[in-house]
C-alpha cells in the first residue's frame, strides 16, 4: 500500500477516505483536519486564551499536541477524580506529556473537595457516569471562567460525536439535539467550549498519538462499563465497515441540514440563574455540583 | 512440523507462529502465522479501523505480509472511559 501523496509505502489505511499516508503525510492531514474544524466553526483565533481538558488519554493529549504544533496559546487541566485504579495512572501520563511538550498544566483533586469519586460512587443513586461527567465539566467550566480563559477545547473526537448523536436520537432528545456540536458559544456564565477533533476518528487520533511520539495513558475508569455510549460507537463502527465515510457523512450532515429542526421555537422552558451558593449558572436554584458537595461533606 | 525452536529477541519462538500482545490488557498469545496483518485481525476479532498493528516499533497497513517469529503488537483504539 501506496502514500496517496508522496508514494513511498504507507504506514495508515484510512478506508473512510479512500486513501493511506506515510508518516509525515498522514500528520499533514490531520493537521489538516483540525484546522478546517477549527476555521469552519470560528472555534477560536491566535489571540486566545485556551484552556484544554486534558485527561491522560489518546484525544486529549493529541488535541494538545496539534493545537500546540499549530502555535495556539494553550494550557492544560488535568482532573483528579480519586479512582484509585486509573486516576494516579491518568494523572502522570498527563504530567509527563506536559512537561515534555512545555505545556502549563493544571491540576484539579476532586478529593480535596470531599469529592473523591470512589466515594461519591458509594453515596450516589444516580449512575456514576452522570454525576462524574457534571462534576468534570461544572470544574472545567468554572476554572476557565475563574482564570481568564477565553475558550474551553476539548478531545471529543468523531466518534464521540456521532455515539452521542445517535443516542440522542434513539431517545428523540430534542434539548440535547438542538445544541449538540464542536462548538458551544460563551454565554451567562458558560465559557465557549470547542471540539477542535470532531473531524478525527478515534483511529485517527490514536495514529496520530503514535506517529507523533505521545505516549497516552492506557488505564480505563473502572466504572465506565456501565456506560452506554460504547454501545452507540460499537453500532455506528460496524456500520462504518460497510459503508466507509458514514460516520463524518452522518455528522457534517446533521449540523448542515437536521440540528435547525431542532431549534427552540419561541421561549424554553429552561431558565438559567446563578446558583445560589457559587454564583455559577444553574436550572435549579442550588446547582448539581453545589448539591453534591453538600451531600457528601454533610454525610462525611 | 511445529518443532524447531528459534530465538527472537530472546524469547524461544516455535517456526510458522507468531507472538502477539494485546493492548491495553497486555495480553500475550502465541498463534500460527497468519499471512497478513488483516488475516490476523480477523483471527483475534478485529477490524482494521479499530486497531493499530505495530512491528519492531512501526505501524503496518492491512495489506501487509507477517513473518514467522514475528512480535507483534495489537492495540485496541477504542476508549473505554
Amino acid at each position: 500500500m501506496k502514500c496517496k501523496r508522496c508514494q513511498v509505502p504507507a504506514v495508515v489505511a484510512l478506508p473512510s477516505h479512500h486513501t493511506a499516508f506515510c508518516r509525515d503525510c498522514f500528520l499533514v492531514f490531520a493537521r489538516r483536519l483540525v484546522e478546517r474544524a477549527i476555521k469552519e466553526h470560528s472555534m477560536f483565533t491566535f489571540d486566545d486564551r485556551i484552556l484544554v481538558a486534558i485527561s491522560g488519554g489518546k484525544d486529549s493529549m493529541a488535541l494538545s499536541w496539534q493545537l500546540k504544533e499549530l502555535g495556539y496559546t494553550i494550557e492544560g487541566l488535568h482532573i483528579d477524580l480519586g479512582i484509585p485504579e486509573s486516576s494516579p495512572i491518568a494523572r502522570s501520563y498527563t504530567e509527563r506529556f506536559c512537561a515534555a511538550n512545555s505545556i502549563p498544566l493544571h491540576v484539579i483533586e476532586t478529593a480535596s473537595l470531599g469529592l473523591a469519586m470512589c466515594d461519591v460512587k458509594r453515596r450516589v443513586k444516580r449512575p456514576i457516569c452522570s454525576v462524574c461527567g457534571q462534576t468534570k465539566r461544572y470544574l472545567f467550566n468554572r476554572f476557565a471562567m475563574d482564570n481568564g480563559f477565553t475558550v474551553l477545547a476539548t478531545g471529543h473526537n468523531l466518534d464521540d460525536e456521532t455515539s452521542r448523536l445517535f443516542a440522542n436520537v434513539m431517545r428523540w432528545d430534542v434539548e440535547y439535539l438542538s445544541d449538540q456540536g464542536p462548538v458551544m458559544p460563551a454565554e451567562k456564565g458558560f465559557a465557549k467550549k470547542v471540539k477542535p477533533l470532531y473531524r478525527l476518528t478515534e483511529f485517527e487520533t490514536a495514529n496520530l498519538c503514535f506517529l507523533a511520539g505521545i505516549d497516552y495513558g492506557y488505564a480505563p475508569c473502572p466504572y465506565s462499563s456501565k456506560a452506554s455510549f460504547p454501545i452507540y460507537k460499537k453500532l455506528l463502527s460496524e456500520l462504518e465497515d460497510i459503508q466507509p465515510g458514514r460516520k463524518i457523512r452522518f455528522y457534517d450532515g446533521f449540523l448542515k441540514d437536521g440540528r435547525q429542526g431542532f431549534a427552540p421555537r419561541g421561549e424554553t422552558s429552561v431558565d438559567i440563574q446563578p446558583c445560589t451558593t457559587c454564583g455559577y449558572p444553574t436550572s435549579a436554584g442550588e446547582c448539581g455540583f453545589c448539591r453534591l458537595k453538600a451531600m457528601m461533606n454533610d454525610e462525611g | 512440523m511445529l518443532t524447531q525452536q528459534i530465538a527472537v529477541l530472546g524469547r524461544p519462538v516455535r517456526r510458522n507462529m507468531i507472538t502477539v500482545r494485546i493492548e491495553p490488557e497486555n495480553r500475550e498469545l502465541t498463534l500460527d502465522r497468519a499471512a497478513t496483518v488483516t488475516q490476523l485481525l480477523h483471527k483475534l476479532d478485529r477490524k482494521p479501523g479499530r486497531a493499530l498493528v505495530i512491528r519492531d516499533g512501526g505501524l503496518l497497513t492491512p495489506d501487509l505480509n507477517l513473518k514467522d517469529g514475528d512480535h507483534i503488537i495489537v492495540r485496541d483504539v477504542g476508549s473505554k472511559g
